[in-house]
């Protein structure tokens, strides 16, 4: 990633041929670098299948009752965050740099609202009660509710980590991209980072199912 | 360059729009089937398969060419 990343910086201020001699070329460390990533994002699928499976075999056919409204609110919001992040990135392609930059953001605030919708109103941490049109605002399950809390506390716990990493990462690129790195050509930076967004999305794809749609509800 | 940017733009919403309804037909599923988990994960699948392929691009994987 190195290479790539030192040449997407260094293009607006060195000629095209100044470090050929040192460097690998920029399309073969582009595959190199494409390739690690989704090892990388396959070795992540070990973390979250065994979350994955341990629900399974702990929960069985049942699920704990949770707001249905807010779960599906959160999950399009991941979605149409997931939207905005291939719109920036297909933006940069095109030398669109205002659709890449604005993309961006609304990515990041999209990713901070699914962000709060787990964190502060699923989790419920500073223990609200709201309704709004009849959805349920504030979550009522607890760390300490056996293995449905140990479940969807430890599921919901490293995917938002996932999230939160993944934000910061994009205010990063989004930074590197107002001060006028990558373009058309080169933008390796944004692509990775789009590819590990979209997979934060893949995760809760699954996820989103197995917490509040799969089994039968159970009242706590 | 502009007409194709364009395209791809669409093809983006395109997707969301399949996504979209795949997500509601989840939720639809569920409270039809009492929470079958076959038929929620075929549709997970579906879902995955589309933002592999449109947003993660990862026929690129096996792609000579840059981006």
């Amino acid at each position: 990633m190195s290479a790539v990343v030192s040449r997407e910086h260094a293009a607006p201020h060195h000629g095209a041929h100044e470090h050929e001699h040192h460097e690998v070329p920029y399309a073969v460390a582009l595959r190199a670098n494409r390739l690690g990533l989704w090892v990388f994002c396959f070795s992540e699928l070990f973390l979250f299948g065994a979350l994955l499976a341990s629900r399974f075999a702990l929960w069985g056919n049942t699920r704990p009752e949770l707001s249905q409204g807010l779960g599906l609110i959160t999950t399009s919001v991941l979605l149409l965050s997931s939207f905005f992040m291939a719109r920036a990135e297909s933006a940069i392609a095109h030398d669109d740099r205002p659709t890449f930059l604005r993309s961006l953001l609304w990515t990041v605030g999209l990713g901070t609202l699914f962000f709060i919708g787990v964190v502060v109103m699923e989790w419920n941490v500073f223990g609200l009660e709201a309704n709004l049109l009849g959805i349920e605002l504030f979550g009522h399950l607890k760390l300490t509710d056996g293995a449905f809390g140990a479940i969807f506390f430890g599921m919901t716990g490293v995917h938002a980590i996932h999230v939160l990493s993944g934000i910061i990462l994009i205010l990063i690129v989004w930074n590197n991209g107002r001060r006028g790195h990558y373009n058309a050509e080169q933008h390796w930076g944004v692509e990775a980072c789009a590819v590990y967004w979209h997979y934060v999305d893949v995760v809760w794809v699954f996820f989103y199912p197995a917490l509040y749609l799969i089994g039968q509800a159970v009242h706590l | 360059m502009q007409q194709k940017k364009a395209a791809v733009y669409r093809q983006g919403i395109y997707v969301l729009i399949g996504l979209a309804i795949l997500t509601i037909l989840e939720f639809v599923v569920s409270g039809a089937t009492n929470g079958s988990a076959p038929l929620l994960f075929i549709i997970a699948l579906i879902k995955t398969g589309l933002i592999a392929n449109y947003f993660m691009h990862i026929y690129r994987l096996w792609r000579e060419e840059s981006h």
